[in-house]
């Protein structure tokens, strides 16, 4: 990872760290590692998640019941957690997608109004 | 949490795998291990710190939620405030009631005394198995038991002094004194705050020297540690102060909190003659111990009650005492909270029955509450079945109506401890009154404050539990559409209200009952005329006179009191009309030629009266003559007879004679009966001797007068001085005021429950208003068609009537089974009125169906007055 790309990168806006989770997880259980590499890589390196924020998001989740966790092993044979949705995340996911999408909506119509588009 | 405990070890782990993962990558970046490993734990944080954030996630999140329960609670309470403030007075007013009496019931009944282990406290009484005990027990007993016994740690005598005039560098001041044996104060294992307590060395004639309670050591010496060694004079004689008790302690008797303790054999220097050390059948002496460890009180009881009976057979002197002493057994109970106590055995039922009255209104308010939740939580569907659908937990929303139920409870809570405090006070004063020092301490304390908490508690599950379950009850979702909810619903909401009625009609009878027995009481003819009458005591010994000052100072005090202005006359005796203190009562064993031996001698209450009591007093001389100058020290005994008295004797009992113990004395004169000391015994058998053949140490002076109480009282004061400067007056009042203080408790029972009733049946009336205002907005749009297609007004609001009706009537029927049962409770407060008194249930039901009516009318009134093109319209 290089210094340059870093400054280009984007820090992540308080509470969607849960939404990407959510998403995340949405197509299969997988590890904490795993997760960050993959909402990292989804937004083609633009989103660093801090590590370190993972993990109290993760737990915040397993306490809201929309994520569950169980032990597994990974695809070199060690021994991991995997992290997966609960029908009530997947409720909660759609919910926090509409939130997210009229959101970014007002953000966007505040940021460019009708009249230059 | 429990989550966290379980997971934390596997957690590192996870943390250790993540880095590892990372530097792989890295590594495969093309990165040295070092390197790769180093990024890979700066890009991970500082991981003490990660975990330090896990962790605070499985507190945050429910304490976030509570959080946020409770700023939701605060805000919709803030939204309805009549509501909120309706149901947080009500509730607060229970819950502060309750405390305050919870408090006085604590303090004067549940309270452990304030010594290391009162558990092993035992308390020591006599008499005949099946009969009343005797908390007084004679000296010689007690001595065998201190010296023999082998399963105490510790035992002592006790004998309240009473009055004391202490004088300090001259100044005098009169304290409440006690007589301790030596092992008093080793026993209770208390402590010194300066100086040294009293000990077994101290118990032998001659040790001048005081001990003095921790509460007086602040009053009257401002705490000044140099107290010891103080010289002080109690009843005009020298003592030595050698110590101050440690605070907290106020004695092992409830409410007779004492200033100053001397060894029990200084009884000699303070009184007149010597008490009966070595009689064995003379009782005078309370008796306490302590069980050594380990030892039952069954067997200190076995052991002690074998002693004492020893004692008493070898103390016995003759026939009669040998019968008492075979009979007479020991019993020892626990003492964990003190000795027997006056003020305990006067008022534990009482603050019981109080306590019983208060409960019951606090479970009202609890269902009215609940009431008025309930038609709010209906209001409230719409947003529940939202929060539902949008994926909240149903036990998240209880929680979330639980915390609002909370957040009332608690502000009645901190409302209702500011009124306990206060109230408790209060009460005690109005209960105890005359008192110039309250007889327990009533400062709020951690146990009031645990108990409010607990009290508010449990009003919040009563009054919130049953709202929250109903509103997010899946049957209840199902209705939402439906207009007006489903009639097991609205049955539940009329069986609330309808508990409330019934509940209220029961205090209302209460209340009632109380009332007529305070009437009926003031109302009895006592058989003296208690208008006018002034009255004020004198204790000599506190002066420090001797036997033939005192008659002196008798006839001068009434010679200076009759010249007071006003006075019309003047009398003194031993026992008062009313009184608050306990007198003598003896057994006469002969009238005229009439025998009376042993036990069946006439038992008859004793009176010493000056001449002209019965004048003054207002008591009709029925036959013979008044007490007069002639009956003097020398002269022949000479007694006057009540009525009842009279009826014992054959033919005319004037000029014949009665024997009671040693007296031999001439019936000069029979009065009319009164009820003596107490207006509410019956009256009974009544010696009266002449105050100048058999003077008392503490006399009452009786003055009946014409003009102002309080400008009478003063120029007496003037005259007692004149008579004696070291004489001072106590208990000053009026026949009137003594009669009234007398019935404190009757009328604070009747005034306290009348307040509970009408706040009951107020509260009651609120919840049917609720109920009804509630149906009338529900059915609007009904009522609004009914009036279209031509229902008339009165058609209208007799249908919401009647509805009302069916509630008020089952609650009231309930009400009236349920006091017929309930007054059992309240019987042994009862006064002249039968306990199913008809008048009381009669006026009770329909002051309750009045009011109800009133309440019922309003809403009924409103859904008449319904237009019913706005009532369709809102549909």
């Amino acid at each position: 990872m290089s210094t340059e790309r870093n400054r280009e990168s984007v820090e992540l806006l308080q509470g969607t760290l849960d939404l990407l989770i959510l998403r995340t997880l949405r197509l299969g259980p997988e590890h904490g590692h795993a997760i960050v590499k993959a909402i990292e890589r989804g937004s083609d390196d633009v989103l660093q998640v801090e590590q370190g924020s993972l993990y109290p998001a993760l737990h915040r989740l397993i306490k809201r019941g929309w994520i569950t966790f169980e032990q597994g092993t990974s695809e070199n044979n060690r021994r991991a957690k995997f992290y997966r949705l609960t029908p009530k995340g997947r409720r909660q996911l759609a919910i926090e997608t509409t939130k997210w999408d009229r959101l970014a909506d007002a953000i966007a119509r505040i940021l460019r109004p009708a009249s230059q588009e | 949490m429990k989550f966290w405990k379980r997971e934390q070890a596997g957690f590192e782990e996870e943390i250790r795998d993540h880095i590892e993962r990372e530097t792989q990558d890295n590594v495969a970046l093309g990165m040295s291990q070092e390197e790769a490993h180093r990024r890979a734990r700066v890009k991970f944080g500082n991981s003490v710190l990660v975990q330090e954030d896990t962790r605070a996630v499985w507190i945050w999140v429910w304490f976030e939620q509570l959080l946020s329960d409770v700023r939701y609670g605060v805000r919709l309470l803030f939204r309805s405030r009549a509501f909120s403030a309706f149901a947080v007075a009500s509730l607060a007013l229970g819950i502060g009631a309750t405390a305050a009496i919870f408090m006085l019931f604590d303090k004067v009944v549940l309270r452990e005394l304030p010594v290391p282990e009162p558990d092993r406290l035992v308390v020591a009484s006599f008499g005949r198995p099946g009969t009343t005990f005797n908390y007084n027990l004679p000296y010689p007993q007690f001595e065998q038991i201190r010296q023999r016994n082998t399963t105490l740690d510790g035992v002592f005598a006790t004998s309240p002094m009473g009055q004391v005039a202490v004088a300090l560098r001259g100044e005098p001041d009169i304290a409440q004194g006690l007589f301790v044996s030596g092992d008093y104060y080793g026993t209770l294992r208390l402590r010194p705050v300066v100086g040294r307590l009293l000990g077994p060395a101290d118990d032998r004639a001659g040790q001048a020297v005081a001990v003095i309670s921790h509460a007086y050591w602040q009053r009257r010496f401002g705490g000044r540690t140099d107290v010891v060694g103080d010289a002080i004079t109690l009843n005009q004689k020298p003592f030595t102060i050698v110590g101050v008790e440690s605070g907290g302690f106020t004695g092992i008797e409830v409410g007779r909190p004492y200033d100053i303790s001397v060894p029990i054999r200084a009884i000699e220097m303070l009184r007149e003659g010597s008490p009966p050390w070595n009689e064995a059948f003379a009782t005078w002496i309370f008796i306490t111990g302590r069980l050594k460890p380990g030892v039952t009180l069954e067997r200190a009881e076995a052991e002690t009650k074998e002693i004492f009976r020893q004692a008493s057979v070898d103390g016995a002197r003759s026939p009669s005492d040998a019968r008492l002493a075979a009979e007479h057994v020991l019993r020892l109970e626990p003492g964990t909270t003190g000795t027997a106590s006056g003020l305990r055995a006067g008022y534990e039922r009482w603050l019981r029955l109080l306590l019983m009255l208060l409960g019951a209104v606090l479970l009202l308010a609890c269902l009215n509450v609940a009431t008025l939740l309930l038609s709010r939580s209906d209001a409230r569907r719409g947003e529940i079945t939202t929060r539902l659908a949008l994926g909240a937990g149903r036990w998240r929303i209880v929680r979330q109506f639980l915390t609002e139920s909370l957040v009332l409870a608690a502000v009645a809570g901190g409302l209702g401890l500011a009124i306990a405090s206060w109230g408790s006070e209060v009460l005690l004063r109005v209960a105890v009154p005359g008192a110039e020092r309250l007889p327990i301490d009533v400062a709020p304390d951690l146990r009031m404050v645990g108990f409010t908490a607990g009290v508010s508690l449990l009003t919040c599950v009563l009054f919130g539990l049953m709202p929250a379950i109903r509103a997010t009850s899946p049957r209840a979702l199902r209705m939402v559409r439906e207009v007006g909810g489903g009639h097991r619903r609205r049955l539940v909401d009329r069986a609330l209200v309808a508990a409330q009625v019934a509940l209220s009609l029961v205090l209302l009878v209460a209340a009632g009952l109380f009332l007529r027995t305070l009437t009926s009481i003031w109302a009895l003819d006592t058989g003296y005329d208690r208008h006018n009458v002034l009255m004020f005591s004198v204790d000599v010994r506190l002066a420090g006179m001797r036997r033939p000052d005192v008659l002196n100072a008798y006839q001068q005090l009434l010679g200076e009191l009759r010249n007071v202005p006003g006075v019309q006359s003047v009398t003194a005796s031993a026992v008062r009309p009313v009184d608050d203190t306990s007198y003598l009562v003896g057994s006469v064993g002969r009238v005229g030629d009439r025998l009376f031996p042993g036990d069946k001698g006439i038992r008859a209450a004793l009176n010493n009266v000056a001449p002209a009591y019965f004048a003054t007093v207002g008591i009709p001389l029925i036959a013979g003559r008044d007490f007069d100058d002639r009956d003097s020290m020398t002269a022949p005994k000479v007694v006057i007879i009540s009525e009842r008295m009279a009826r014992h004797f054959d033919g005319n009992p004037v000029g014949q004679r009665l024997v009671s113990g040693p007296i031999v004395a001439e019936v000069v004169g029979i009065v009319r009966d009164i009820r003596h000391a107490n207006v509410k015994d019956a009256p009974r058998e009544v010696l009266y001797f002449p105050l100048f053949q058999a003077p008392v140490p503490a006399p009452a002076f009786e003055i009946r007068y014409a003009g102002i109480a309080s400008e009478i009282l003063r120029a007496s004061r003037a005259a007692v001085s004149r008579v004696n400067p070291g004489l001072t007056m106590f208990r000053m009042t009026t026949l009137e005021a003594q009669t009234r203080d007398s019935l404190s408790r009757e009328r604070l029972l009747a005034m306290l429950a009348t307040f509970i009733g009408g706040f009951a049946v107020l509260l009651a009336c609120i919840g049917l208003y609720g109920l009804l205002s509630y149906g009338v907005t529900r059915r609007t749009a009904e009522i609004g068609l009914r009036i279209a297609i031509g229902a008339q007004p009165s058609t209208v609001r007799s249908l919401f009537l009647r509805d009302a009706a069916a509630t008020v009537v089952a609650g009231a029927g309930i009400g009236l089974v349920g006091s017929f049962a309930a007054v059992r409770l309240v019987e042994t407060q009862l006064f002249g009125v039968r306990p199913h008194d008809p008048t009381t249930f009669a006026v009770a039901t329909l002051l309750l169906l009045a009011v109800a009516f009133a309440a019922a009318y309003l809403p009924a009134h409103r859904a008449s007055r319904i237009d019913p093109i706005t009532a369709l319209r809102c549909e």
